[in-house]
């Protein structure tokens, strides 16, 4: 069983961002670049085990006045990618917010095993000399949050990224069998008769 | 700050400028969270300004009249937030909103270049009386606490959605059943910041003499105008799948401004209240 519009062979996960994004998809990065304003949709493919997944991401706004708004985007999801930017405190403190936030709104079958992950970004400003949030406090709360994977990146310097994204990937498909009932439970005829033509492998 | 919350009562008898916590009214304490906390205001108020300052900072960044380094583009930033902070203050229920700067640059663009330099000199104010008539219409679009009632964002997409299924009932379908395009995925941003983000600056300008000018008033003929441009790529969207139509919608291609408002007066009296 597939979620819509699966091209065949390859599997589309779902996965939702917060706080502030990585310019991954794009390989490319602008310290000017806009507000997001709603979500940003943004597709990535992925070799992992002989096995093309292409990650479907939303980059969600990070303002608080969207927050009540992520149901449409987190509902569905396969991870959950919390980004943060260690040069400011409270990108930091609000991430608590933001986990509950997404596990009230996705409403995942088991809250206690959904897969988070947690990036702190912009580790290359002005050479870490402005770092405010000590990579062990990051790494506590991951442990406190029931050992999430902490990875560290620069957006701008393309450093990391790559590693991080290959374990969203990795446990996002980990994840794959409770989104299977999940498309069960919403799917429609419509859906059904598409992937009948789409010849949908998975 | 430290001094106000001295515990040490014994030091104010003896004049040595110490305020008795016995006097300091819960409101009155740096840390509290109270509404009528000056400090909490004070505290959000700074939060509130950091923000407008990177956002106008990021307004535009390839237009040199707003982001060029030089004098003129930096009194131009200062103009943007000082409107921006003032309708913030005047607003406490929806405050400073991102995206906001979008919605504010054309109008304060149109101002600043009017050729009569008598008028040129009043941007900052015109630019700000015209900002709050353009958001009355719109502001609860805004407001988080009206999200979920008949006359927040989502009921306003809603409406967007009966529009299209109205005129186009094919076309409605494949995107919302059949490929399941939530329209809230590309019709939020469309709808909160007028199109200023789907389209160049200057065919934005131009959507908006449409778009202000039109008799039925701006916010339904704003929904009369995304109809139309989904109308417009019907093709494309019809042949594409869940992801095709979504990154097609959340980059809407170059488009004729005129036949995009000529198709939008088809639809003319069609608007679902």
């Amino acid at each position: 069983m597939c979620p819509q519009g699966v091209r065949s062979n390859a599997g589309v996960r779902r996965l939702a961002f917060s706080l502030t994004r990585i310019r991954y998809v794009h390989k490319k990065f602008s310290q000017q670049y806009k507000a997001t304003i709603g979500a940003d949709f943004l597709t990535k493919e992925v070799l992992i085990e002989d096995r093309l997944v292409t990650l479907q991401i939303w980059d969600t706004a990070g303002q608080e006045r969207f927050q009540s708004l992520g149901v449409a985007f987190y509902r569905g999801a396969d991870c959950c990618v919390l980004v943060y930017d260690v040069n400011a405190k409270r990108s930091f403190n609000t991430l608590g917010t933001w986990h509950d936030e997404f596990i009230n709104q996705a409403g995942p079958s088991d809250p206690n095993q959904f897969p988070f992950i947690l990036v702190g970004n912009k580790v290359d400003l002005d050479s870490g000399s402005r770092r405010v949030v000590p990579e062990k406090k990051a790494k506590d709360w991951c442990v406190a949050k029931g050992n999430i994977p902490y990875f560290e990146t620069s957006a701008k310097d393309d450093y990391n990224v790559d590693t991080a994204f290959l374990c969203i990937a990795k446990l996002a498909l980990e994840n794959e069998h409770d989104e299977d009932i999940y498309f069960h439970s919403v799917a429609e005829q419509a859906t059904k008769t598409e992937e009948q033509t789409s010849g949908c492998a998975c | 700050m430290e001094m106000t919350i001295s515990p040490r009562k014994e030091h104010n008898s003896e004049g040595t400028g110490f305020l008795p916590r016995a006097e300091i009214v819960q409101d009155e304490h740096p840390l509290s969270l109270g509404k009528t906390s000056v400090w909490n205001q004070h505290f959000q108020e700074s939060e509130t300004v950091e923000q407008i300052d990177r956002d106008v900072k990021r307004t535009h960044p390839e237009m040199q009249f707003f982001n060029a380094g030089s004098s003129d583009a930096l009194a131009n930033q200062e103009s943007l937030k000082r409107i921006l902070t003032i309708f913030a203050k005047l607003n406490p229920g929806i405050r400073y909103v991102q995206g906001m700067n979008e919605v504010l640059a054309p109008l304060y663009y149109v101002f600043k270049n009017d050729p009569d330099q008598s008028n040129a000199a009043e941007a900052e104010s015109d630019a700000f009386f015209c900002f709050v008539e353009v958001l009355s219409g719109f502001r609860d679009n805004f407001c988080k606490q009206l999200d979920n009632s008949v006359v927040g964002i989502r009921s306003t997409i809603s409406r967007l959605s009966q529009l299209l299924k109205r005129h186009d009932e094919e076309l409605w379908r494949h995107l919302e059943v059949v490929t399941k395009v939530n329209p809230q995925f590309y019709a939020f941003r469309w709808i909160t910041l007028l199109l200023t983000q789907e389209f160049k600056f200057r065919d934005c300008i131009h959507l908006w003499d449409a778009l202000l000018g039109d008799p039925e008033g701006p916010p339904d003929t704003l929904l009369r105008i995304c109809c139309a441009m989904l109308i417009l790529v019907r093709r494309r969207l019809l042949a594409g799948d869940f992801t095709a139509n979504l990154k097609l919608l959340q980059n809407y291609p170059p488009t004729n401004i005129d036949h995009l408002i000529h198709i939008a007066n088809k639809l003319r009296g069609l608007v679902p209240c």
